[in-house]
């Protein structure tokens, strides 16, 4: 009985390697389909250093081969990633699929793999060697998924601008899982060739890529028992078809496209989306003194940012000109102008996303220049969250929040592949600094629900959640209370003070300036790219230049002069009492001064 | 000139296969990988037709164009359809554009077995002319005049007519040509039919310069229209029709020069080459990412 399923055995565990080779790609977003082309590297290379007879009389042959092949595979995945790594989706997977076709045509080509006779191997793998690879190949991948490195992985298929500012270096990530990818095809190539006794180049073909990414799918990417599962329905389909008597030839690809499709069309998780996941990772860990020591803040007054002229054009359109601006530790800088004024590009700049055309900047001691990667600035120190909401919609809030303590939070996964006691208290620590976050934020009743699920105002928070895990010296908040209440934005704008006074610098852009005038120590106001007015709150709710800005310049000039006393006394009034003016107004933050009003123009939008 | 010729008339079946792939993955941002199996039932089908009707070759080819169309307002509907406003529906398409590909294969299995297949021996003329000093049938000048207008009013029904619009609209923002009005549902099906109808054709006129086909036929060409359309730009139709023509012309001239058993490395070599140096291909715009 067992005999006689030996070989299907050993063929379920050899393609769920195959299929875990995809598996480390398609966990970072990526889609590769050299799999199988490395694969027959692997084995044919091997097939010219694995001896006959154990080498120094105890290390099998096998074992040579298959630390070999993995090497080979991982070198080669890294020598394709230099180029590729920088392409994406369907183009990255065009391109490792025209470098498996080139890897058959050449290999087909050369003498010493015999060409398209093929090449003969010793039978050095059954069942066994096969499922103990196996069980390597997935225990391996199980501590990877909760460790910082699969985290990080994580994050890059979600969103990989929000990653690189969480301080993730995105492209060396790529190529990580690109070359963890090759060795597992390595692997697969050289267990495979030693089990079939046989293999010549063709067999390693476009079909068998596809075959390998479909198992990888069907299984499902979501848990690490994916791969077994996608090759244990897919292998083990046509056999039960075989054996309740379902022998014509076209039927059985019939029925196996038919469920492939039932698959993909109705199980979005594949298979392995069926299993409840594990729970860890969703509830909270109220427990201060389980948090991390942090290094402490830079001294309150010490200066952060330094910009000097900086600017950015685009073409002939000059987004910000030649901006001066200095944040200091401590301290709340308001960013306030109409829609279009450069507000966005100018924290981007600071942020490391663009990079200035002219001018120079220091940001936590890392100078701003085209080639500043936005990863070095979040690993200095710097946090952001973003005008239009780049969370991580997949991940719980709490898996959100622990993507963001990347930065305080040390690699786990030889910990946890060893189950050292350290790399439990590591994760305890990330939880407890994340659940302080999201507490913080008042999100802690809604820690394990699905980031994409939560409310607009809830996503928002998260946001600022997520940027405070990495415990950053500098905050920046792009719009933080956009779709908020005035309940919301006035504790929005209390945990904005808070962060202040436990020394955090933050830079704010928002439109809310009844919020901005309470909130903020001082008030950048930008229009057309360049500063118009710089100072206290007070004095800007005075600015006539500011208020033009706001309420333009358009009709009558009395007109433009009872609407300016108007709203100066208003935004005056606002400076005396913020609290009670928003609680005597409950509509209040909602009106006249807080959006850019219709009769100015957005000039960048314009042009 | 021999050699030119006959890269030409390689070269036009590729481009047809590819701009029906092309058009798809511009317009819908879908790579629709059962294409390949449409390419092999026009082929098929196509076969049998002639073998069974005796029909003559200008009303075999909108007949097989409707038989393309059918196939491909299914595969739209059962395997692109349902996956709207998933996630993962890039991923997922693929998946299911293999499955529903495999599916059509093995029902073609079931109809016209697994052997080679070729057409009745007399079925078509089988006059020879001579160009500028190079052999070359009659067949293969009708199908090149076929697969050459038949790119030219794709390509002028996407740049001028009000479908076109439609599509291009579709291509620019789905959501938003679902607010103005679109039919995007409707678009989408007649993208895929138009797409599906020059790919079934592409197979027949494969199958009647070679005068073979397998099931098989359908995988090979799929790769070369990736390269196609990689080399030609993705999403862009005149660079489905260049690249097409491109390698078509390559390969004669590798067969020839280099060697046949190194043929396929040209394909993948330029592919490769393209999407290193000129990701966006030689036709197609570079897509900024948005911050």
């Amino acid at each position: 009985m067992l005999a006689e399923y030996s070989s299907l055995i050993t063929l379920v565990a050899l393609t769920a390697i195959l299929a875990y080779s995809f598996y480390a790609v398609l966990i970072a977003g990526q889609l590769s389909l050299a799999q199988v082309g490395l694969a027959s590297l692997a084995a044919f290379t091997s097939a010219l250093v694995v001896p006959s007879e154990p080498l120094f009389g105890f290390i099998p042959p096998l074992v040579i081969g298959i630390v070999f092949g993995m090497f080979v595979g991982a070198i080669a995945a890294f020598i394709l990633g230099l180029p590729v790594i920088r392409l994406r989706g369907v183009f990255l997977a065009i391109a490792t699929l025209a470098f498996g076709e080139m890897v058959r045509i050449f290999l087909i080509n050369q003498s010493w793999t015999n060409g398209a006779q093929g090449l003969s191997f010793a039978k050095l793998v059954g069942p066994g060697v096969a499922w103990i690879a196996l069980v390597v190949v997935a225990y391996w991948f199980w501590r990877l998924s909760g460790s910082r490195l699969g985290r990080a992985f994580a994050a890059i298929r979600e969103d990989e601008l929000a990653a690189t500012t969480m301080g993730i270096d995105v492209p060396r990530y790529r190529m990580a899982s690109f070359v963890i990818a090759g060795a597992v095809a390595g692997l697969y190539g050289v267990l495979l060739a030693h089990f079939s006794r046989f293999a010549d180049p063709n067999e390693f073909s476009f079909t068998a890529a596809v075959d390998g990414l479909v198992t990888a799918v069907v299984g499902g990417v979501t848990l690490f028992v994916g791969p077994i599962l996608g090759s244990a329905f897919l292998s083990v389909l046509p056999e039960v078809q075989r054996v309740i008597g379902i022998d014509a030839g076209w039927i059985r690809p019939t029925i196996s496209g038919v469920l492939l499709l039932v698959v993909i069309l109705f199980l979005p998780g594949g298979l392995s989306g069926l299993i409840p996941r594990r729970k860890s990772a969703k509830t909270l860990l109220d427990n201060p003194s389980l948090q991390p020591t942090l290094s402490p803040l830079p001294a309150a007054g010490s200066e952060l940012v330094n910009l000097s002229s900086l600017g950015k054009s685009y073409g002939g359109v000059h987004a910000v000109q030649s901006v001066d601006l200095t944040v200091n530790a401590g301290e709340v800088l308001g960013l306030i102008g109409p829609n279009g004024a450069g507000k966005t590009t100018l924290v981007n700049m600071v942020t490391g996303l663009t990079p200035p055309t002219t001018g120079t900047g220091k940001v936590l001691g890392v100078p701003l220049s085209p080639s500043t990667k936005a990863h070095r600035l979040a690993q200095a120190g710097v946090a952001r969250t973003f005008q239009q909401i780049k969370l991580f919609n997949r991940l719980s809030a709490l898996e959100n929040v622990l993507v963001g303590g990347y930065r305080i939070t040390q690699d786990t996964l030889l910990r946890r592949l060893l189950f050292l006691p350290s790399a439990r208290r590591l994760e305890r620590e990330a939880v407890a600094m994340a659940s302080a976050q999201l507490i913080r934020v008042g999100l802690g009743d809604k820690a394990a629900n699905a980031a994409g699920d939560l409310s607009y105002g809830d996503q928002r928070r998260l946001e600022i959640a997520r940027a405070l895990a990495s415990h950053p010296s500098l905050l920046v908040l792009d719009e933080p209370a956009a779709g908020m209440n005035h309940v919301e934005a006035a504790s929005l704008s209390d945990l904005i003070r808070s962060l202040a006074a436990d020394g955090i610098a933050v830079l704010v852009i928002e439109h809310n300036v009844r919020m901005m005038l309470a909130t903020c120590d001082r008030i950048m106001v930008l229009n057309f790219g360049e500063v118009i007015a710089a100072g206290k709150p007070s004095d800007i709710a005075r600015d006539p230049r500011v208020l033009e800005a706001y309420l333009g310049s358009a009709g009558s000039d009395d007109d433009v002069e009872a609407a300016t006393v108007l709203a100066s006394e208003n935004l005056a009034h606002v400076l005396d009492d913020p609290t009670s003016e928003q609680q005597e107004h409950p509509t209040g933050t909602g009106t006249a001064t807080d959006t850019t009003p219709d009769g100015t123009t957005t000039p960048e939008e314009n042009r | 000139m021999q050699l030119f010729l006959d890269g030409i008339f390689l070269g036009s079946i590729y481009a047809l296969f590819a701009i029906g792939f092309t058009l798809v993955f511009g317009i819908l941002d879908r790579l629709n990988l059962a294409h390949a199996a449409v390419f092999t039932a026009g082929a098929l089908v196509g076969i049998e037709i002639v073998t069974r009707f005796g029909v003559p070759i200008w009303l075999l080819i909108p007949i097989v164009l409707v038989v393309g169309a059918v196939i491909g307002i299914l595969i739209e509907r059962i395997a692109f359809r349902p996956l709207a406003g998933r996630h993962d529906a890039h991923f997922a398409g693929l998946i299911s554009s293999i499955a529903f590909g495999a599916i059509i294969l093995s029902l073609l299995q079931a109809l016209y077995g697994a052997d080679t297949r070729r057409f009745p021996a007399d079925a078509f003329p089988s006059t020879r002319v001579e160009i500028f000093g190079a052999t070359v049938s009659l067949l293969q000048v009708i199908i090149l005049i076929i697969s050459v207008s038949l790119m030219v009013v794709l390509t002028w029904l996407v740049a001028k007519s009000k479908l076109g619009r439609g599509m291009r609209t579709i291509a620019e923002n789905p959501h938003a040509a679902a607010v103005l009005g679109l039919n995007v549902g409707r678009i989408s099906s007649i993208t895929f039919a138009l797409s599906s109808a020059l790919g079934a054709v592409a197979g027949v006129l494969f199958t009647l310069n070679v005068n073979a086909a397998s099931l098989g036929i359908g995988h090979a060409v799929e790769l070369k229209a990736l390269a196609v359309i990689i080399v030609g730009g993705m999403g862009s139709l005149p660079g489905a029709l260049v690249g097409g023509l491109i390698l078509g012309l390559a390969e004669v001239l590798a067969v020839n020069y280099i060697g046949s058993s190194w043929r396929d490395m040209v394909a993948f070599g330029l592919l490769f080459l393209i999407l290193i140096l000129r990701p966006q291909g030689l036709f197609g715009a570079r897509k900024t990412r948005e911050v």
